[in-house]
């Protein structure tokens, strides 16, 4: 590498005369913000191909390699998930699908959508793209960690592709990989496949870890002057708590995941209890199979939030900007994500109400449960009450913003139901259980995902995407959705199990045959219509619309760099100074319906602008 | 932060309380090790190891490793996540405990 | 450490500080070097790694219906004809113990740039882990050699082994990666990096004896963990 950085190249944004971007020579001392606490940092700057696109050390580079990874596994998730349905609604259409291969997808698909999907894609995608740009810094404060976290979390996929082509082929013991079963014979998988399914998640914490320190001590401690954490957009919040959640979090999988590597391959029985097969009693006895599920859902349960709070943070943003609105109860959203997420580390075993562990828990994790819902409910009420009589733009991403609030409410509702255990015991491995999660962590994180992606396309790429294209993909997504969930909750209430390769002529099953095949139908649909989107994106690349300078006039930093989309070192020459917060759309007496974060209060004192 | 800005930020302790603390690890490291040559039991040896270890932990963690010196913010940032921690294990004791009931239930006494 | 001089900011001391820290811009810790406070947080998520690992030790110990091996006698050695009772874990929280001492020195020197007392302290302390990883390996063939294993042991559950070994190995290999660095920075201190403010190799940052202290916070944390493997594994 040659070692050529921009050594103090921009002095002066540190020195105290240029306190705003006013105009005038002298700056009113309404306008005053403290000088900068710590010296400009330091950039690599890529020259060749290799460091400027592959190993390069700029976070929004590394954010659309993860974006783009973490969509290319999306997609073999969702081809996974297109062939179970193929089995379930038309059983034998597909020649080659074995009772094994149908749990392997199962397992496969689960484990690719939560982790090596959503987690990646909103943490390292938006997370690397957005917060530097957002907090005004020039790039993630440890930027060579950063880059190896990408190139982890590559290997990390790989390894756990590759189970797919080993003898055995890959885990077929369901996404949460409960032992004994998991690591014996007879369920598919339990040789070679469970051990890259552990080591590609030692892999994944590992880099993510990297990544995590980067994302956290970048909000921390390297926000621009002015930028209080008050200040901060709600997606940032959203992301720094989800982070902050995902490194308490991450250690119990990584534990676990060693301890059951150690079970395979070691034969130790941390996880084993003694097991009788076929006669015999297997070398293993005395472990604890329940041990193993209370530190998957000690991971497990963090890791919902760790999917839903940077869903929560962005969509907040979405609304606000295209109601024209500020976010309602600022504070309140802010202080419901901090709450929700220190209260996700008490709530993890209301997954486990069937499993056996001591009783007195049920009560004891039915309460937390209810109580996380008061701080959920509240981010919900503050949503409509942000739309209320907003000046409300119905572009795509409104859509999906609608798009998601419903379909967010709807899980939430069903997971009332299943947080209390006397409605969970008979509800639980039903199908019920299935609309529940696929609502909530699936769907509606889904909306805000491509909500985002209609919101940010402009400035990452510089050009729109097209509307009309977008409008047909998030109907076809949206209804499609329900048709597939919607009666989903009625298979479950009448009793349809979850993880069945065949129903057979099963009494509850023969009387909702043509609702299953019509489930399978749409979603073949919604699979379908998500091409849409990758035909946009090609699309807008090559024949776009330029989008300019901040399109949706919004008020937050990240489309106020100096170029679009932004280079590398976002702010040009000097580091911008932040004066209020990122919602000030529609305030009585300003010349447009937005004032930036960086407009000097002098510049805005005739207006009813709010100091914030 | 420049260089003149570094020096006065650089201010040091004095020598004489890292020998303290490093004295007083040796001594209770020792008291700890005395816990098992005397073999205590129960619970005069269970609180004995407790508090030795969180004595230990905690002039580590006060002194070399100068949350003693650090301001709120961090040291609070620190030492909250342990509720969690705290609230797992007491949960686990509970669940140990049930194990063993069921075991002894279902596999001793035969049900 | 004690509160640095910031251009137009007023320190508050406890709780009303850390409310006034917590709401200003640009840091949260002020003065806290990045390196500093990712190694903080860093720390934070390992610990919760190692209490995982101690949670499922208490709860496997707790749950196993066969006797757990006394660990007295366990590890006990047998020297000049009397059997010592842990004498080989008391030698090694010694030795762990006195490490943590230097480096905690090594820091005060680093802070008071005086580069060589700094780099004998630190090697000093390298040297230190160095002995308690060998007398690890003393220890693990001393058991593997009386017929401890992972999956079975002769004294009792066979979960002693595969806790003992899992979490000694893991807390082990913590010490082993320190020792690595421990030398590293040994080195870099003695051809006064942090002096001339050089880069580091795979960083932009500038050079600096602060990180001789994120190190020490390291070092201090892997003893840390010690303490609580001796109380819970090894006294229990």
């Amino acid at each position: 590498m040659s070692e050529e950085y921009n050594d103090n190249k921009t002095v002066h944004a540190q020195s105290s005369e240029t306190i705003s971007g006013g105009t005038s020579g002298v700056a009113p001392d309404i306008d005053y913000v403290r000088p900068a606490e710590i010296p400009e940092q330091d950039l690599y700057h890529g020259h060749s191909f290799i460091t400027k696109w592959v190993f390069c050390q700029d976070a929004k580079v590394i954010g659309v390699q993860y974006f783009l990874l973490a969509t290319f596994t999306g997609i073999i998730g969702l081809i996974l998930s297109w062939l179970m349905r193929l089995q379930l609604g038309f059983p034998g259409a597909a020649g080659f699908m074995t009772a094994e291969h149908y749990y392997q997808f199962v397992t496969m698909h689960g484990m690719i959508m939560v982790v090596y999907f959503l987690t990646a894609l909103f943490l390292g995608g938006f997370g690397n793209y957005l917060i530097p740009l957002m907090v005004g810094a020039r790039d993630m404060v440890f930027p060579y960690l950063n880059m190896v976290s990408f190139w982890m979390f590559f290997i990390a996929v790989l390894v756990l592709l590759s189970s797919f082509f080993v003898p055995g082929g890959p885990t077929g013991a369901g996404w949460t990989l409960y032992p004994p079963q998991t690591i014996l014979e007879g369920t598919p998988g339990s040789g070679a496949g469970i051990l890259l399914m552990c080591l590609s998640l030692i892999l994944f914490v590992a880099g993510f870890t990297m990544g995590g320190l980067n994302y956290l001590i970048t909000v921390l401690q390297a926000r621009t002057r002015g930028m209080t954490l008050m200040r901060m957009p709600l997606t940032v919040w959203g992301i720094f708590t989800a982070t902050v959640l995902a490194m308490l979090a991450f250690p119990a999988l990584l534990v676990g995941a060693l301890m059951m590597s150690l079970d395979k391959v070691l034969g130790t029985s941390f996880f084993m209890p003694t097991i009788l097969k076929a006669g015999e009693v297997l070398e293993y006895g005395g472990g604890s199979p329940i041990l193993f599920q209370h530190l998957f859902w000690f991971f497990g349960h963090p890791e919902v939030y760790i999917v839903a709070l940077p869903a929560f943070g962005i969509i907040s943003d979405l609304i606000s900007v295209h109601s024209r609105k500020n976010i309602f109860g600022y504070r309140m959203m802010v202080w419901a994500i901090v709450g929700i997420g220190g209260l996700s580390f008490f709530v993890w075993a209301h997954h486990m109400y069937v499993s056996g562990m001591n009783p007195w828990f049920g009560f004891f994790f039915a309460t937390t449960t209810l109580i996380i819902a008061v701080p959920t409910a509240m981010k919900v009420y503050n949503w409509i009450l942000t739309l209320w009589r907003g000046n409300i733009r119905m572009n795509t991403v409104m859509l999906w913003c609608l798009g998601f609030i419903v379909t967010f409410v709807n899980g939430g509702i069903t997971g009332i139901f299943l947080g209390n255990v006397s409605v969970d015991v008979p509800l639980s491995d039903t199908y019920f259980v299935i609309a529940h999660f696929h609502m909530v962590m699936g769907i509606a994180p889904l909306m805000v995902i491509m909500g985002a992606v209609y919101h940010w396309f402009p400035l990452v790429a510089g050009k729109f995407l097209d509307e009309k294209l977008g409008k047909w993909h998030f109907w076809l997504t949206f209804l499609g959705a329900y048709s597939i969930y919607f009666p989903m909750h009625y298979l479950g209430f009448i009793g349809v199990p979850r993880r069945y390769f065949e129903m057979y002529d099963s009494p509850y099953m023969t009387s909702a045959v043509g609702m299953n095949e019509f489930i399978s139908l749409a979603a073949f649909l919604v699979g379908a219509a998500q091409f849409i989107l990758i035909y946009n994106i090609i699309r807008a690349l090559k024949v776009g619309k330029p989008a300019g300078h901040n399109p949706w006039q919004a008020c937050s930093l990240e489309w106020l760099t100096p170029k679009v989309p932004p280079e590398h070192g976002n702010w040009g020459d000097r580091l911008p100074v932040v004066h209020r917060w990122a919602y000030d759309y529609s305030v009585p007496g300003a010349k447009e319906d937005f004032i930036t974060q960086t407009t000097a209060p002098s510049e805005v004192v005739d207006t009813g602008v709010e100091k914030t | 932060m420049d260089e003149t800005k570094k020096k006065e930020q650089a201010t040091t302790h004095k020598i004489g309380i890292y020998l303290w603390i490093w004295g007083l690890l040796f001594v209770l490291s020792f008291f700890s090790y005395m816990v098992d040559w005397y073999n205590f039991q129960g619970m005069l040896r269970w609180s004995l190891i407790l508090i030795f270890m969180f004595l230990k932990a905690g002039l580590i963690m006060a002194f070399f490793m100068h949350l003693f010196w650090e301001r709120y913010a961090l040291v609070n940032v620190l030492l909250w996540p342990m509720t969690a921690i705290a609230c797992f294990i007491f949960l686990m004791v509970a669940e140990f405990e049930y194990t063993v009931f069921t075991r002894i239930f279902y596999f001793v006494t035969g049900g | 450490m004690s509160d640095p001089k910031i251009e137009g900011y007023v320190f508050k001391p406890g709780f009303s500080g850390m409310a006034k820290d917590t709401g200003s811009d640009q840091t949260m810790f002020k003065g806290v070097h990045w390196g500093k406070a990712m190694m903080w947080i860093f720390l934070l998520s390992d610990t919760f790694i190692f209490s995982c690992f101690l949670i499922s030790y208490m709860k496997g110990r707790g749950s196993t219906l066969v006797d757990w091996p006394y660990p007295s006698e366990v590890f006990g050695l047998h020297v000049f004809g009397v059997d010592v009772p842990l004498l080989l874990i008391a030698i090694m929280t010694f030795v762990l113990i006195t490490s943590s001492g230097t480096m905690a020195l090594a820091v005060k020197y680093g802070y008071e740039k005086n580069r060589k007392m700094c780099g004998w302290l630190i090697l000093a302390t390298a040297i230190g882990g160095l002995t308690f990883v060998g007398m690890q390996a003393f220890e693990w063939s001393k058991l593997i050699h009386e017929g401890v294993r992972p999956w079975e042991n002769p004294f009792g559950a066979p979960q002693f082994g595969s806790f003992f070994f899992m979490i000694t190995g893991f807390h082990g290999t913590h010490v082993s990666i320190g020792v690595i660095f421990l030398f590293i920075y040994a080195y870099k201190t003695f051809a006064g990096h942090y002096d001339e403010r050089k880069r580091g190799w795979f960083t932009t940052m500038k050079g600096d004896y602060v990180e001789i202290e994120i190190l020490g916070l390291y070092w201090h944390f892997v003893d840390l963990v010690w303490v609580f493997i001796f109380a819970f594994f090894y006294l229990w």
